[in-house]
């Protein structure tokens, strides 16, 4: 036996049957910790909320969150995940008066990670496009599910109606409606292009954020074609009933679109300066925080 | 143009070929090697770069294992010719560092990195004569736990107002963003990070408006915050580097100046910089910053940026960001981090893969020499949950990782991603017995947020803030 395991049985010998810790001491009832409910009503914290959505003022146990903190992250990160995970139910947009087209994405899974299939048609709905939708047209407008279904199915359709009716009164032709699914934002350029449209302007569900399933985004580009990059675009995001109402963006959309023809050009090269109606290129409305979880 | 032709061709007479159960797998390229020995990532298949099974994924292993140092300085993933990312790695290679591990193959260098007589000294004397095909080749044969035993033995301190990356340290960036860059919200989410012992790193703000004027205003206002406060941080902005020299132009303070950086000279083109521009803002940075440095660049990349401007040649994405790091190290920057988990799902897919190239990250820029942080995070299009971001925190910190970034509640309202908490850096640095940097740590305990790795009095109390 070695001099180490040797000496280690003689201390196990010593120790007998000890326990390796001491008995706990006796335990008095522990005193509840103070409510601590997430937002804080204070009145420091009330004059931050006035200039930030961040979660300020909320308190730690220890280093770590506090219990309503923790349920009130945990509902907002399930509404993001729910917003990603939605699809477009089948006959969706056919029900609803669009034109059906879908990229060439195959399923949910392949959406997410092949960008590139879902920027352009499949077969069937390039077919449909070239039998339905109205051909020379000043505006395309498509509206798609992108990243959120959900935001699509909401405010979608009135955004869609706002932006229709403010391209009419400026007295711009405006395209057969298109529901897309499965689509990625360079999508506009393909159906732009079969409809010989000015302005293709595709309306989807953005990335969700954090609470937020429910925000769309609009991509207008001029000369709509396979091939146009991001720099060709202009770009509203954060339309919902909480961010940018979709009444008020569909009249922003159409004076980008009205302005972009009357320019005939797109994105960098745009004159935002010259558009009729509030815009910057990528504007983005302030997001007001909701609380989620109600407990009695 | 030294080395010039020993770099341009591909290595003809080597045979790369390996043979797993009587299965001959053959490669027509150190590149598509390079490529297929990754571990699976959602961006190479994207590329069409990846292995096709997880057999000929180890065979290429294999065949990397037996390559030389010296046979993969010969076979950048981007010939001399094309790309002056790769003239600028072969033309500033330390020879005399270089010649004392060219001979070694992939799989004695990996060996030799994990030897225990192997240490930071060393690795850090290795550094510069290493290209980031290099790096990256190591990388693709180890695991996570190699990364991490590597990574932690590096050593790379640097210094600007305050001094990081000394060994027992995990320091953290504050990013106080808002949608509309309001300075007042700016502001509100900043104290309360430095309430919580975060902001080490630097506080730096990725602005809404890429503009001189807001640029300027912002940092104005966090050099009056940190001024009044007396707290031996960095500030930055991270607007274009463009932005930037005409803010410097406004006469605004700045303490690091900022840009993402890729792997290729097309995919930096098409984030608008060159090498030229980047030594011109260093120079204005030397000449106009006001840290006291020397190192004073801040720089962010991250796997896949160089496919998604179609500027990647080809190559996969682990190399690529090896590459970055390439450039990167020109300019001695005070920080790097990846942005491991931000570019999306159809680049890095899921939580074993965010967490994989995190390590990989980290590893290969502390191998290169840099001061490597990370921002570990997730879209909300991601599969990622919120508790495997939580352990990867834990992994990067035994690690060595230098920083990671904070936010409230790790959530970041103006790009709308999942990153690193304020509550998330004390609870890390408690776990491993980690500190502040030095100088900010005394100014920590001076306030009575924290005592070392430990929560004070006034701990979270933003009225310790003026």
């Amino acid at each position: 036996m070695s001099l180490t395991r040797a000496l280690m049985a003689k201390l196990r010998d010593q120790l007998a049957g000890a326990e390796a810790m001491p008995p706990p001491p006796p335990m008095p009832a522990i005193e509840a910790p103070p409510s601590r409910v997430f937002p804080t009503r204070r009145a420091q914290d009330r004059r931050t909320q006035q200039h930030t959505t961040a979660l300020l003022g909320i308190g730690h146990v220890g280093t770590r969150y506090a219990t309503d903190v923790v349920l009130q992250f945990q509902a907002e990160l399930a509404v993001a995940h729910e917003a990603v995970a939605a699809e477009l139910p089948e006959g969706w947009a056919e029900q609803h008066g669009l034109i059906p087209v879908r990229s060439r994405v195959a399923d949910h899974r392949e959406f997410l990670l092949r960008p590139d299939l879902g920027r352009r048609l499949d077969d069937a709905s390039v077919a449909r496009l070239r039998e339905r939708a109205l051909q020379d047209v000043d505006v395309q407008i498509i509206l798609a599910d992108g990243l959120s279904a959900v935001a699509c199915e909401g405010a979608g359709l009135a955004l869609v109606e706002a932006m229709e009716q403010a391209c009419l009164a400026r007295g711009l032709r405006v395209g057969a409606r298109v529901g897309a699914r499965f689509a990625r934002v360079w999508l506009e350029d393909e159906i732009g292009q079969l409809t010989n449209a000015k302005v293709a302007a595709i309306l989807l569900g953005e990335r969700p954020g954090l609470g937020t399933g429910d925000g769309l985004s609009a991509y207008l580009v001029y000369g709509p074609k396979v091939g146009n990059t991001d720099g060709d675009r202009n770009m509203m995001s954060n339309i919902h009933a909480r961010g940018m109402p979709p009444a008020d963006a569909g009249v922003r959309l159409a004076a980008l679109a009205a302005a972009m023809i009357a320019q005939r050009t797109s994105g960098v090269t745009l004159d935002l300066a010259k558009v009729d109606a509030p815009i910057e290129r990528g504007y983005r409305a302030p997001q007001v925080r909701q609380r989620l979880v109600e407990r009695p | 143009m030294r080395g010039s032709s020993r770099v341009t061709g591909e290595l003809a007479a080597v045979e790369l070929s390996a043979t797993i159960r009587g299965v001959r797998y053959r490669f027509a390229s150190v590149k598509e090697v390079l490529a297929r020995a990754n571990p699976p990532k959602s961006g190479d298949d994207l590329a069409g770069v990846s292995a096709r099974d997880a057999v000929e994924r180890v065979a290429a292993r294999a065949v990397l294992a037996g390559l030389t140092l010296e046979q993969l300085r010969m076979s950048p993933v981007i010939p001399y010719e094309e790309d002056a990312l790769t003239r600028l790695v072969e033309d500033t290679l330390d020879d005399q560092a270089y010649r004392a591990v060219a001979h070694l193959s992939v799989g004695q260098f990996r060996e030799w990195l994990l030897e225990t007589s192997t240490t930071g000294a060393t690795l850090r004397a290795v550094a510069p004569g290493l290209t980031p095909e290099m790096a990256a080749a190591v990388c693709k044969l180890m695991s996570n736990l190699d990364l991490m035993t590597v990574g932690a033995k590096c050593e790379v301190v640097v210094r600007a107002n305050n001094t990081l990356g000394l060994a027992g340290r995990l320091s953290s960036r504050v990013q106080p963003n808002h949608p509309t860059d309001d300075v007042e919200g700016i502001l509100a989410s900043a104290r309360e990070g430095l309430a919580y012992g975060c902001g080490d790193a630097v506080i730096g703000v990725n602005p809404a408006t890429d503009a001189p004027a807001s640029t300027a205003a912002i940092l104005t206002a966090l050099d009056e915050l940190l001024e009044r406060n007396g707290v031996p941080t960095q500030h930055c902005v991270l607007s274009h580097i463009t932005t930037q020299l005409k803010a410097l132009e406004l006469g605004c303070p700045m303490d690091l100046m900022f840009q993402s950086v890729a792997g290729s000279e097309a995919a930096n083109a098409a984030f608008g910089i060159s090498v030229g521009l980047l030594d011109e803002a260093w120079a204005t940075m030397k000449e106009r910053g006001t840290a006291r440095g020397p190192n004073v660049m801040y720089f962010e990349t991250g796997q896949g940026s160089a496919l998604s401007s179609g500027g990647h040649h080809g190559a996969d994405q682990v190399t690529l960001e090896a590459r970055a790091y390439g450039l990167a190290r020109r300019y001695k920057p005070f920080l790097v981090n990846t942005v491991v988990g931000f570019i999306g799902p159809e680049y890095l897919e899921d939580g074993p893969q965010i967490s994989r190239a995190a390590l990989e990250d980290h590893f290969m820029g502390k191998l290169l020499g840099l001061p490597m942080g990370c921002d570990a995070c997730f879209t909300y299009h991601a599969s990622m949950s919120q508790d495997e971001l939580e352990s990867l925190k834990v992994l990067l910190g035994a690690a060595g990782c230098t920083y990671l970034m904070s936010l409230p509640v790790g959530d970041d309202i103006m790009l709308n991603y999942q990153s690193t908490s304020f509550h998330d850096i004390p609870t890390v640095r408690r776990l491993l017995g980690k500190r502040a940097a030095p100088e900010f740590d005394a100014w920590l305990a001076e306030r009575g947020i924290a005592d070392g790795p430990v929560p004070g009095p006034r701990f979270g109390d933003v009225e310790v803030l003026r």
